[in-house]
């Protein structure tokens, strides 16, 4: 009986594979509406309300539409995907499968499972967020200068400490040399902060996960309560830092989204994604000639200048003279004439309405002294803000010990 | 005054079974159609590519097949070890800890095999995986032959210790630390070699994963096993009453100590298997197998063959859900998850309406 069961299991599905192939011999199109088909793999869901997958489903459905695409008909997407190499390769099969054109994988640990599924899809470009692999026809990584925003957030924050005669400034990660992500984040902002306030001392305390709202809760607690911080910054996942320096009486600056609505007393401003930016440019290449992707869009890494990083916009809490130096530093960025990680240092003097910048030639210095770029040298390597950057910058130090 | 309560049905009949077992599903069926409604889905359509597990309209249905065997030969095989040691009453909920140790194991052997041939390399990570974790499982039975410790507890820790481990070896970027990939900043887990990744027979497009034809042969060798052994017939009778088994000289911490082996290396094969498939670890690799395990195996009801056609109706179950909501943006995988929660629920329902029967019975006087 059993036996007889598992010898007709097995012819069933070896039939079912022979079809498999005459279908995928064929090479019909699958039944949808339009023939540009978007693949998305989501490591949260779409529906989602904030955070990170939010973020991203809002970038792809609303360059979908700017494409003239229909998200409800013409994007498959596979959520909750671990970063497990067979999960996500189950993805990209099963997407690969509904005839997707162009597939988006949004978190680091994709990597693998991308490039090897990018290798057996040649048909169809693959492209993913935040990481360092590529090929030279189908596959991709996108990221975006993130630290050039928290560099703006960090004006702010030095307006204010400057205001209130505090030079302490917390900042809640949840990572902190570990990541270049979160590393350079840090140090950005610190400079953004000494731009206004030379003597301005980011405190960070870093919680070891990218999310958990109590530990962000307490971090943002300690920071205020303990190191007498009068600005919370972060790089979590959760508006719980905000949140905390609204109930303390002290200002923030957010992150992923505007948190002005979360803690109205206190939030100043966030660097935000808009990845619409990058994911507009990614279809319509995609739909206009997929063949030279890699030579039109190719591996991106964009910044204020194509609107895929901004700072939100800044709320009644800023003192005034902040907008105007964001401004200044935005259009030096912008033009490509300065960047945050170079041996220039700006500096920010005068009041509202007549705030000038002076850009002045001086070591980039990290905390234990050491020269990164000397007075007057260009800006680092994009490859060590994505990747090697290990270091805080003069001005940092993290209050609670790095775990052995 | 009168009082319900429930009585076992003495009597077995195939058409009450089926008669429940249609009613729950249909009635589970008919929430999640409401459910789909309420999101603007048509709940045929949708129904339809779950049960076809999205094969309709597919340029590469061969690989739904590939993934749908890839959820479930971990299942049958963690099933059907889960089943051996709860027909002896030995509640071994430790299926996740022992599937992922048995993971590492195979991944120490993989990231340590250096260009070894195919054959012996993959042989040896299920060796590895099956020896990790059957000790764990001797271990546990050991406990609870000697000072009768409680084994449930001692499994459900086990998976919490395991699932911290491999974590911390993802996380943790150190020179000691082979398991992760080098050339990454990041902490990431490495890919094996080619010799360490499961081959297969290729049928035309498909490839039939050896992973396959071992899963279907351990189920027929358990078959034989309990049916026809001597083993086989001491875990049933342990499992009724262990003081009968002793009383008939059967020298039971023996034979518990043995089938918790048996068991837990299974499971580790299993993972042996699977890591092999997968070509890397990760800490979501046993795909909840520990748990569904269990399920599967007392929706069974600890029947071999039950538990080869559970297992594949549930891996079913869980591919095409998954299918489904890849094709509608406005569905995540959590409302896969729920229809799948809603379905085994209305199940296991069913298959209590069809063993038991609520009774009416009179109040006797007034006591």
């Amino acid at each position: 009986m059993k036996k007889l069961i598992s010898i007709v299991l097995t012819v069933a599905l070896s039939a079912f594979a022979f079809a498999g192939c005459s279908a995928s011999g064929a090479e019909g199109e699958s039944g949808s509406g339009s023939d540009f088909r978007v693949g998305a793999i989501y490591i949260n869901s779409q529906n989602d309300t904030s955070g990170y997958t939010y973020a991203h489903h809002k970038g792809i459905t609303e360059a979908m539409t700017a494409a003239g695409l229909d998200p409800a008909t013409d994007l498959s997407i596979v959520d909750n995907v671990p970063e497990d190499a067979e999960q996500v390769t189950a993805a990209c099969d099963q997407l690969a499968g509904e005839g997707c054109d162009i597939i988006f994988g949004i978190s680091f640990g994709y990597i693998d499972a991308m490039e090897a599924a990018a290798a057996e899809y040649p048909d169809i470009i693959f492209s993913h967020a935040t990481g360092y692999k590529s090929n030279s026809t189908n596959f991709n990584n996108y990221f975006g200068r993130i630290y050039q925003a928290r560099y703006l957030a960090g004006i702010a924050a030095g307006y204010k400490s400057l205001a209130l005669g505090n030079n302490e400034i917390g900042y809640v990660s949840a990572w902190g040399t570990e990541y270049a992500e979160t590393c350079s984040g840090i140090n950005a902002f610190a400079l953004g902060c000494q731009s206004v306030n030379p003597d301005a001392h980011v405190n960070v305390y870093e919680i070891y996960t990218w999310g958990d709202q109590d530990l962000e809760r307490q971090a943002a607690e300690t920071l205020i309560d303990t190191f007498g911080c009068c600005v919370i910054a972060q790089h979590c996942d959760s508006a719980q830092p905000q949140i905390v320096a609204n109930e303390k009486g002290v200002f923030g600056c957010g992150y992923n989204s505007d948190m002005t609505a979360e803690a109205p007393d206190a939030h100043l401003c966030a660097p935000i994604w808009n990845w619409s930016a990058y994911y507009q440019t990614a279809i319509e290449a995609a739909m206009s000639d997929p063949s030279a992707f890699m030579s039109t869009v190719g591996n991106y890494y964009e910044g204020i200048n194509s609107g895929l990083v901004a700072v939100s916009e800044l709320s009644a809490n800023n003192e005034p003279a902040a907008q105007e130096a964001i401004d200044i530093a935005t259009d030096l960025m912008k033009t490509g004439a300065w960047d945050v990680f170079s041996g220039t240092a700006l500096s920010f003097t005068g009041d509202a309405g007549s705030v000038a910048v002076t850009e002045n030639a001086a070591d980039l210095l990290d905390s234990d002294g050491n020269v990164i770029v000397a007075a007057g040298g260009a800006s680092v390597e994009d490859g060590v803000i994505q990747g090697s950057m290990n270091y805080y910058v003069a001005g940092v130090t993290q209050v609670n010990a790095a775990e052995g | 005054m009168s009082e319900y309560h429930l009585v076992r049905r003495g009597d077995f009949s195939y058409k009450r079974v089926i008669i429940c077992y249609a009613i729950g599903i249909l009635v589970s069926l008919g929430i999640g159609a409401l459910l789909l409604i309420g999101l603007g889905i048509n709940p045929i359509e949708y129904y339809g590519r779950m049960l076809s597990i999205g094969l309709i309209g597919n340029r590469y249905a061969y690989k739904c097949i590939e993934g749908l065997l890839k959820v479930f030969v971990p299942l049958l095989i963690t099933s059907l070890a889960l089943g051996l040691a709860f027909k002896m009453r030995f509640w071994n909920i430790g299926g996740e800890g022992e599937f992922l140790i048995g993971s590492i194991c195979a991944a120490i052997v993989a990231f340590n095999s250096n260009g070894m041939p195919k054959i012996l390399t993959i042989i040896l990570m299920c060796l590895a995986a099956a020896l990790s974790a059957g000790i764990v499982g001797l271990a546990v039975a050991a406990l609870k032959v000697k000072f009768n410790t409680n084994e449930t507890l001692m499994t459900l820790m086990f998976n919490y210790i395991m699932l911290y481990l491999i974590r911390y070896l993802g996380n943790t970027k150190a020179g000691w630390n082979f398991f992760l990939n080098p050339e990454s900043e990041r902490p990431i887990f490495g890919q094996f070699e080619e010799n360490c990744k499961m081959g297969g027979i290729k049928i035309g497009c498909f490839t039939l994963l050896y992973s396959v034809i071992a899963a279907v042969m351990i189920t027929i060798i358990i078959y034989i096993y309990l049916k026809y052994t001597k083993q086989g017939y001491e875990i049933s009778v342990v499992g009724d009453s262990s003081a009968t088994a002793r009383y008939a000289g059967m020298r039971v911490g023996r034979i518990i100590l043995r089938t918790m082996f048996i068991s837990a290396a299974l499971i580790g094969l299993a993972a042996g298997l699977a890591t092999s498939t997968a070509g890397t670890i990760s800490e979501s690799i046993t795909n909840n197998v520990g748990w569904t395990g269990v399920i599967v195996a007392w929706l069974a009801k600890l029947s071999v063959p039950g538990i080869f056609i559970t297992s594949l109706l549930i891996s079913v179950l869980q591919y095409g859900c998954q299918a489904a909501a890849t094709q509608y943006p406005s569905i995540d995988s959590n409302f896969a998850d729920l229809l799948q929660g809603i379905i085994l629920f209305s199940v296991l329902a069913a298959d209590f309406a069809a063993t038991f029967k609520i009774v009416k019975k009179e109040g006797p006087k007034n006591d």
